[in-house]
């Protein structure tokens, strides 16, 4: 193979060599080679297939826009489609492989969808593929996405991480070539904090591949001591191989850090890539101009590519795209290429300048002016020109030019549109205030010293102080296709749009430029056009008879350049999707073999198994050693909420429907909070510590809300009670200490108390000290419908007190329980909780409707009184047993009448909890039941749709066990 | 209290001593747990934020941290159990109500050249010494976990969070951490 490697130049390690593979065959290239470059220092020019027509592609631009060189890069795991070929450091043992195509790059047997490309044209996804309305998802849909698909992900688990991190800065400068810079090293002498960013590898931007000079130097030695001056300076941070993709609401700028892009396999201790929040008080978007390519036959053919990437692989790679090329233009900045490759070694065979009355230094290549290319002969690679002429002219590659676009992206994410420049033929930025300013060419400031000059401008500086530097001069008129051209002409490469395609849009009514997108796809995928857009606007323009400035732009969105999922997501993956939050208790649970359940954030101990008891035989067995014995229970979980202050009473009775201001110090009292609306928002116990002290339970599931809730209530309704409050969940562990020999088993470990019903009466709250000292606090509150209590300690202390409680339990056969017996207890006693509590419910609903105060106000009083929330035929809790003793109840099941059909104008309610009663040896539940109250002893029928089951059942009491509450008080 | 009752901090058995993550010389940071601590949340009363910021600037044994709109931590290494909360509900009577979180919370101390760029990893405030002074706190967010963040030195930080959370988010801090290489002491 001949190597296409020029002798000398280039920001290549010729000294080093780097091996790598591209569809199984083995190269080599240098260190500061991209995996483009390497190719075509290799003479590869074919790099894929195209989407719909699967025609062979080479590699159009050196940078970010590139629509066609994709590739997977990397294999197993690590196997990333759509990745630019152009964008990809090439690395020791890099591996690629081309995509879209079957079976080889070579020889595609897709490339015969081209035959029918009648049937590909625009809208082909409608039109084609319409009837018979059933083979859309199960013939059409799978056979268009094996046909068209881009690429395949791995099917693995990425084994790499990710991180996120947050930026600040004075000023942000987003692009590194000579605006950017400029800017940045203003800035920066001024004292400011800088951050640059560029998404190249390294920082320069087109100072990197374009002959300048400034200040008396290359504009390359320019570049690299204003990095190095950038580079010394504290209050600078220089982001190179990072991407600012996107433009947000106070001035917060996203970016993503390919920290290890350029690696076979990044260390263990570093991310692949790094998402980043940047936030700015100034940003500066110097990201320059995309060239534009012009549309004409055969402008896709592998070896056709925009004059600028042709003189940065010669200037910047050392890599030559051919052996005889030929520049086709309508400015002046694709002379450029023309000397440059000459300069090389490279025959340029001829300047096509579609202008007939330019005057630009050719450097010694002949000129043709007023001529345009109409046809490019080759299909694998470029075998010649033809031009409007007829003339034919030999050549193995093509240097485009169609002038220059801004690259306005960014400017315009946060909704303005940018403006149209009829002087550079290019949309620039719209003004978005001070905080974000274009400068340089992205802002259409075609000369290198007016871009020198803008950067320091916009770096909080003085034009002049910008060095003295060359300048080519820059003209240009618009061509935007060649109408003579009979083969076919791409606009949007990625996704095959040809210049018939648009017309025929706007023909078939799809004539806003928003529609034509959709319609033909062109600016969608990967590269969202930022090749493509302005030549389509432009041939949609002509086609409906308007200017370029009335058809305007397509919205303009983040994400700059594709985003990995990875980076969206950091390092919260699997077990770190979302925080954990462990109980106090969680140590001594582990001990007595839990099984931890999700609740929330919260690990909760579900159930203890012994041997090989399953969850139901564990439950079961807990549930008769607490009822016979005793049972202790970590409720830790359970929101704590410390209220306190001369108000704290009042504010407490207007936050719960009963009342709290006559709660005695030392008493603990059962509370019901209401939303505005009137419906149940939550339950739990508030002792009274102090006169000025509460100690508020809320559920597990509510404790953040019912916090957010105390605040809003306080802050906006009754700014002027005297009450603070604050969560003291974490300080405390708790255990739930229940069954008949609780008393004897709490009597062994507290310090100098006899517990009785006159020390410790029923619904006390009591601070005392157990094991000798350790602070804690003991109520005699009940969830089992035991005699109960539940014993707070600090946290640290947690593990041990239960532990203690073990073993002063172990005479009465003490166990642990867990949530699922919990659960058990409170249905055979007909508590309400979560599943009853279910935002759709009323305190009468509950059966709880004397607790609603009369005598005072109190959030959701008004809203509760509304007609349909005390209606008599609403649903509200009540038993439910099967009619067959051994049937099963299921959660969620319906109710009909005796003789109805299932429909929904036939539902009597259905069944929010069930448990299996270990007590009564059968199956218990409770359940919402329209007028239900008046409807114990009524025979219903149980069905439940997803399960296939009818069923009877009997309505009942909620109260299924111990009806006298004995238990209780014994 | 019987002897041999200490408090177990939730961190005992995952804060482990060493030296971990990438080996670049010295550890870009030195991760500790402060443990035992006395810590008080310090709320004012109606029309006392006043008189209560001046009641703290003259208190002595603890350190005063804010933590919201009239809203302080007292953080103390050198009470017994429940000391300091009993004796700043006695020095701040009228002033403020105070509840004992020292279980509650877990104060990781991050410290190093690196301490910044691995906090720049979880928290949006801006840590640049002349944002950020030594002293000041923020009530923050990190890995989706609530973090009082205290400046304590020119490279020292004081991170708190709820106890419930704090061997998850140990993971997620010496995680960020393993690039720059961390010392546990």
């Amino acid at each position: 193979m001949t190597s296409f490697r020029l002798e000398k130049g280039g920001l290549i390690d010729r000294a080093a060599s780097l091996s790598f593979s591209f569809d199984g065959k083995g190269f080599t290239g240098h260190p500061g080679d991209t995996l483009a470059s390497a190719l075509i220092a290799n003479g590869v020019h074919l790099m894929g297939r195209s989407f719909k027509y699967h025609r062979p592609r080479g590699v159009i631009s050196a940078g970010s826009s590139e629509p066609n060189a994709l590739v997977e890069l990397r294999e197993g795991a690590r196997q990333e489609a759509n990745t630019r070929a152009t964008m990809i450091e090439l690395y020791e043992g890099l591996v690629a492989k081309s995509q879209n195509r079957w079976p080889s790059l070579a020889f595609d047997v897709g490339a015969i969808n081209s035959l029918a490309a009648s049937m590909f044209v625009a809208g082909f996804y409608y039109k084609t593929f319409m009837w018979p309305k059933s083979f859309w998802e199960k013939i059409y849909e799978p056979l268009i996405r094996r046909a068209a698909g881009l690429g395949s992900a791995a099917k693995e688990a990425d084994p790499d991480k990710y991180e996120k991190a947050y930026a600040h800065g004075d000023l942000l400068v987003i692009g590194s070539g000579p605006a950017g810079l400029m800017a940045a090293l203003t800035a920066a002498r001024l004292g400011a904090r800088v951050i640059l960013a560029d998404e190249g590898t390294r920082l320069g931007g087109s100072l990197l591949f374009e002959n300048e000079e400034i200040d008396g130097k290359s504009g390359l030695d320019w570049a690299n001591s204003a990095i190095a001056e950038l580079a010394s300076m504290p209050n600078v941070t220089l982001m190179p191989r990072t991407t600012v993709f996107g433009w947000y609401d106070g001035n917060i700028f996203g970016a993503v850090e390919r920290v290890n892009d350029h690696v076979l396999a990044p260390s263990p201790y570093e991310p692949r890539q790094r998402y980043w929040r940047v936030i700015a008080k100034r940003a500066v978007l110097a990201v320059g101009a995309e060239e534009r390519p012009i549309v004409f036959g055969g402008n896709d053919v592998p070896g056709v590519m925009l004059a600028s990437a042709m003189r940065a692989y010669a200037n910047r790679y050392a890599a030559a795209a051919g052996k005889a090329a030929v520049v086709f233009t309508n400015n002046d900045s694709g002379y450029r290429t023309a000397r440059d490759m000459r300069t090389h070694g490279v025959r340029v065979e001829v300047i096509v300048d579609s202008r007939a009355d330019s005057r630009v230094e050719a450097g010694g290549v002949p000129v043709i002016r007023g001529r345009k290319i109409v046809d490019v002969k080759g299909g694998k690679g470029v075998a010649g020109i033809e031009l409007d002429d007829h003339m034919h002219i030999g050549c193995d590659t093509v240097a485009m030019s169609g002038g220059w676009s801004p690259i306005v992206n960014l400017a315009c994410h946060r909704g303005a549109r940018p403006k149209w420049d009829a002087t550079i033929a290019g949309f620039v930025p719209p003004d978005t205030g001070e905080s974000f300013v274009a400068a340089g060419s992205a802002a259409g400031r075609m000369l290198l010293s007016e871009c020198l000059a803008d950067g320091a401008a916009k770096g909080g500086g003085k034009p002049s102080d910008a060095p003295k530097c060359r300048d080519e001069t820059y003209a240009i008129k618009a061509l935007w296709w060649v109408k003579e051209s009979k083969t076919k002409a791409f606009v949007d490469y990625q996704n095959d749009v040809s210049v018939k395609d648009l017309p025929l849009a706007a023909r078939e009514g799809y004539s806003d430029i928003e529609l034509v997108k959709r319609y033909t796809t062109t600016g969608m995928a990967t590269d969202q056009g930022k090749l493509g857009n302005v030549n389509a606007i432009a041939i949609l323009a002509e086609a409906t008879g308007k200017t370029i400035e009335q058809v305007g732009t397509t919205t303009f969105r983040p994400y700059y350049t594709p985003v990995a999922f990875g980076a969206f997501a950091g390092p919260f993956v699997g077990r770190h999707f979302q925080p954990t939050r462990k109980t106090p208790l969680s140590d001594w649970a582990e001990e007595q073999g839990a099984v931890f359940v999700e609740t929330g954030l919260w690990m909760r101990s579900s159930w203890f198994p012994r041997a090989d008891e399953d969850w139901l035989a564990s439950a079961t067995r807990e549930v008769l050693a607490t009822r016979s014995g005793v049972g202790i229970c970590d409720v830790s979980t359970l929101g704590k909420i410390d209220v306190q202050g001369k108000d704290a009473g009042a504010f407490l009775d207007k936050l719960y429907c009963n009342t709290f201001s006559t709660l005695p110090v030392g008493k603990a009292r059962y509370g019901l909070m209401l939303r505005e609306d009137g419906i149940v928002f939550d339950d739990g116990t508030t002792s009274r510590l102090a006169d000025d002290h509460f100690l508020m339970t809320t559920t597990t599931a509510n404790a953040a809300r019912v916090m957010s809730h105390m605040e809003f209530c306080h802050q906006a309704l009754w700014p002027d009670l005297d009450v603070q409050y604050v969560s003291v969940t974490e300080q405390w562990g708790q255990m739930a200490v229940a069954g008949p020999r609780s008393r004897a088993t709490l009597q062994k470990i507290v310090d100098g108390v006899t517990l009785n019903d006159e020390t410790v009466p029923y619904m006390a709250a009591k601070e005392l000290t157990i094991l000798g000292g350790i602070p804690a606090r003991l109520f005699r509150i009940s969830f089992s419908g035991e005699h109960a209590y539940e014993l707070a300690v600090p946290a640290d202390y947690a593990n041990m007190a239960a532990r203690a409680l073990m073993q002063a339990g172990e005479e009465f056969g003490i166990v642990p329980y867990g949530v699922e017996a919990l659960s058990i207890m409170r249905i055979e006693k007909g508590h309400v909780a979560g599943g009853e509590l279910n935002g759709t419910t009323t305190a009468a609903d509950l059966g709880l409707g004397k607790m609603m105060s009369t005598k005072k106000d109190y959030i959701g009083r008004m809203m509760a009184m509304r007609e349909g929330l005390t209606d008599a035929n609403r649903q509200c809790v009540v038993g439910i047993r099967p009619f067959h003793r051994s049937d099963r109840l299921r959660s969620g099941s319906h109710f009909l009448k005796r003789g109805d059909a299932p429909s929904i104008a036939n539902d009597q309610g259905y069944i929010t909890s069930v448990a299996f009663s270990p007590m009564l040896g059968q199956w218990v539940g409770l359940a919402l039941l329209a007028n239900g109250r008046a409807r114990i002893g009524e025979m219903v029928k149980i069905f439940d749709g997803l399960r296939g089951i009818h069923q009877y059942g009997v309505i009942c009491e909620p109260m299924h066990f111990d009806r006298e509450n004995a238990r209780l008080h014994a | 209290m019987r002897e041999g009752f200490h408090r177990i901090s939730p961190l005992a058995d995952v804060a482990i001593q060493g030296r971990f993550g990438a080996d670049k010389g010295a550890p870009g940071v030195e991760l500790s747990v402060r443990h035992p601590l006395s810590i008080v949340t310090v709320i004012a009363r109606k029309d006392k934020a006043e008189a209560l910021s001046a009641a703290l600037a003259g208190l002595k044994g603890c350190v005063v941290q804010w933590a919201g709109a009239d809203q302080y931590y007292a953080v103390s290494e050198t009470y017994a159990e429940g000391a300091l909360y009993r004796e700043l509900r006695e020095k701040l009577a009228g002033l403020a109500s105070l509840s004992d979180q020292s279980h509650g919370r877990i104060v990781i101390r991050i410290a190093g050249p690196k301490a910044r760029a691995v906090l720049a990893k979880g928290t949006p405030v801006d840590l640049h010494p002349n944002e950020f002074l030594r002293g000041k706190s923020a009530v923050t967010q990190m890995a989706h976990v609530g973090v009082h963040l205290t400046r304590t030195g020119e490279d020292a930080f004081e991170l708190s969070v709820f106890r419930g959370f704090s061997e998850n988010f140990w993971e997620w801090l010496t995680g960020q951490a393993e690039e720059f290489g961390y010392q546990v002491s």
